[in-house]
């Protein structure tokens, strides 16, 4: 059965790489005739094939003949889609991921804008010290980030102690194994990627406009609503679209903080593939992951086009 | 006003506010699993009822562990020397070649950083699974460079987007070859990009867990695999140890990229 899937899709990616390198030779002939400047450029597309070579041969040939499995395995058909769509429990997983995801993007751009905007604005030594501690957190190996929020949000872990010695509780709450967890985990994990871009979108306001609307009599909340909310809605759409794609595919942290009755997509490719060894459900999975995560990504770009889709690390 | 930070009022003093509780929420795990590491509960117990350092003598006492970490650094240090030779050279066709379907293939080489890890870890396995190069140090950097290739692309062609390219044409007009202008001209003048390159590729390989649990062989795993194991067995503060020399590694980065950064920029 595997060896069914495998040759014929290799085959037909050998040919990927190549096909889109031929035209632009071409179009560099004519390139050099007009620039001097080009002619000395050696190897401009050249330049191109070690990475064309490794993204096709180890990244696209691999997805597809995953893509091909999902329809072949263990029988030819379209019945590990409808087994996925038809099904009850698989139903709750795409919609725990989807739930999960649109509330800790939310959460995150909520959380992340204030900060972005002072972080904007702040002096440079003060901006400075934050900038460290957001990108330390960032560097911190991710299963430790992930293993501290354990420890912390233990039914007998530092938080709850602490909210029961203030009075505030007088049960835990049941902060892990659950949604809750996930969110607070992934929150975590999401904010510098939406804070860093943020700020450069924010620093781009030019702050006499702000001025201009004061001088025309605009309150403060005017101001926000329709002047600087509005000019940094970009920079909240593009980064809010990348923690979103990011948090739907997520599998360390929704697989460690959340508990077994509400699974998330991810964990449960992982698991039909690794534990279960139901290859045909599992890639059927997580293609459906892969075209979510594409469409997203094809709107991004849309929005923001492909350098600052990809940008801001 | 609301962008003028000396005339905002109290609205600044609310948001200055906000942002140091931000910090402290991100600061928290951190400075809390270095202070969990010293302490004598093995029940995580916090705050500690004593201090100690028997965790971090588990943790070298157990060869496991010593040898997990070399091999991540092994298999690190290979993507990242692959990663920024691939990436450079993309990068220079990228940002100086002129062909149509540029944006295109920039954004193909930059999908593996959006595509979920998850379906490439399933898809490589199965891949290598049948080239026989599943829980092969070659596997393992083959799949991570894949990982780290954007990572390497982004900074490159953008620190190559910001030299002004009449410098190496002028390095060629005073006799120099186009490859002599490049090495000694060109590569000096961005070596800030690459530098990041080397470690963001050297990190996303170093920290890279989804692809590693399903490549990892009993007789090869990286420290995120054998970290993932002890989690899932149990909450032991040797995790913590560990994770405490990780943040110290951390920030030993930081400090260098730091100290590296203002070099070169005077």
């Amino acid at each position: 059965m595997a060896g069914e899937v495998g040759p014929p899709s290799r085959d037909k990616e050998r040919d990927g790489p190549v096909v889109p390198l031929r035209n632009p030779g071409d179009a560099m002939s004519v390139e050099t005739e007009q620039s001097i400047a080009t002619m000395r450029m050696p190897a401009g597309l050249g330049g191109l094939l070690p990475a064309l070579t490794l993204i096709g041969l180890f990244f696209v040939v691999p997805v597809l003949a995953l893509l091909l499995r999902s329809v072949t395995d263990p029988a030819p058909g379209l019945q590990n889609y409808a087994a996925l769509l038809g099904d009850g429990t698989y139903a709750r997983v795409f919609f725990n991921t989807f739930l999960v995801a649109a509330v800790v993007t939310i959460v995150t751009v909520l959380v992340a804008f204030p900060v972005a905007w002072m972080l904007a604005i702040m002096p440079p030594s003060l901006a400075s010290v934050m900038f460290g501690i957001i990108i330390l957190s960032m560097w911190t190996n991710l299963l430790t980030r992930t293993y501290a929020w354990m420890v912390l949000l233990q039914r007998t872990g530092v938080i709850n102690r602490a909210l029961m010695a203030t009075g505030i509780i007088d049960q835990p709450l049941p902060l892990i194994n659950n949604l809750t967890g996930v969110t607070i985990g992934m929150v975590y994990i999401m904010l510098p990627f939406m804070i860093l871009p943020l700020v450069g979108t924010l620093r781009a306001i030019d702050p006499m406009t702000l001025r201009a609307a004061a001088l025309c009599g605009a309150s403060p909340f005017q101001a926000f609503r329709r002047i600087l909310l509005p000019l940094s809605l970009p920079g909240i759409a593009a980064g809010g679209l990348m923690v979103f794609v990011m948090s739907l595919g997520y599998f360390v942290t929704p697989a460690l903080l959340g508990g077994t009755s509400n699974m998330m997509l991810a964990e449960m490719i992982a698991q039909l593939i690794q534990s279960l060894l139901n290859w045909g459900l599992g890639s059927a999975a997580a293609f459906i992951l892969l075209i979510a995560t594409m469409a997203l990504y094809a709107l991004q770009l849309r929005l923001v086009g492909a350098r600052r889709a990809t940008g801001g690390i | 006003m609301l962008l003028d930070y000396d005339r905002m009022g109290w609205l600044k003093t609310a948001l200055l506010g906000f942002t140091a509780l931000v910090a402290a929420f991100l600061l928290l795990p951190v400075v809390f699993i270095v202070l969990l590491s010293f302490g004598s509960s093995r029940w995580l117990a916090f705050p500690p009822p004593g201090w100690t350092l028997k965790w971090y003598q588990e943790l070298f006492a157990d060869p496991s562990w010593l040898e997990a970490a070399l091999t991540s650094a092994r298999i690190a240090a290979l993507t990242a020397i692959l990663a920024v030779l691939i990436g450079l050279l993309a990068s220079f066709a990228l940002v100086r070649g002129e062909f149509r379907g540029r944006e295109i293939l920039r954004g193909l080489l930059l999908t593996p950083m959006v595509l979920p890890v998850v379906v490439f870890a399933i898809a490589i396995y199965a891949f290598f699974l049948r080239l026989g190069l599943g829980g092969t140090t070659i596997g393992f950097v083959v799949a991570h460079t894949v990982l780290a290739l954007p990572f390497t692309i982004i900074p490159i062609a953008t620190a190559l987007e910001g030299f002004d390219k009449s410098i190496e044409d002028a390095a060629i007009v005073c006799g120099a070859s186009p490859l002599q202008a490049k090495l000694r001209i060109t590569l000096p003048s961005i070596r800030i990009g690459i530098f990041s390159a080397a470690i963001f590729s050297f990190l996303a390989s170093w920290d890279e867990v989804v692809v590693a649990i399903f490549m990892a062989s009993p007789t090869l795993q990286t420290l995120p695999v054998k970290i993932w194991g002890s989690l899932r067995a149990d909450l032991s503060p040797v995790i913590a140890a560990a994770s405490s020399l990780l943040v110290g590694l951390t920030l030993a980065l930081m400090i260098v990229t730091a100290l590296l950064r203002r070099k070169f920029k005077t």
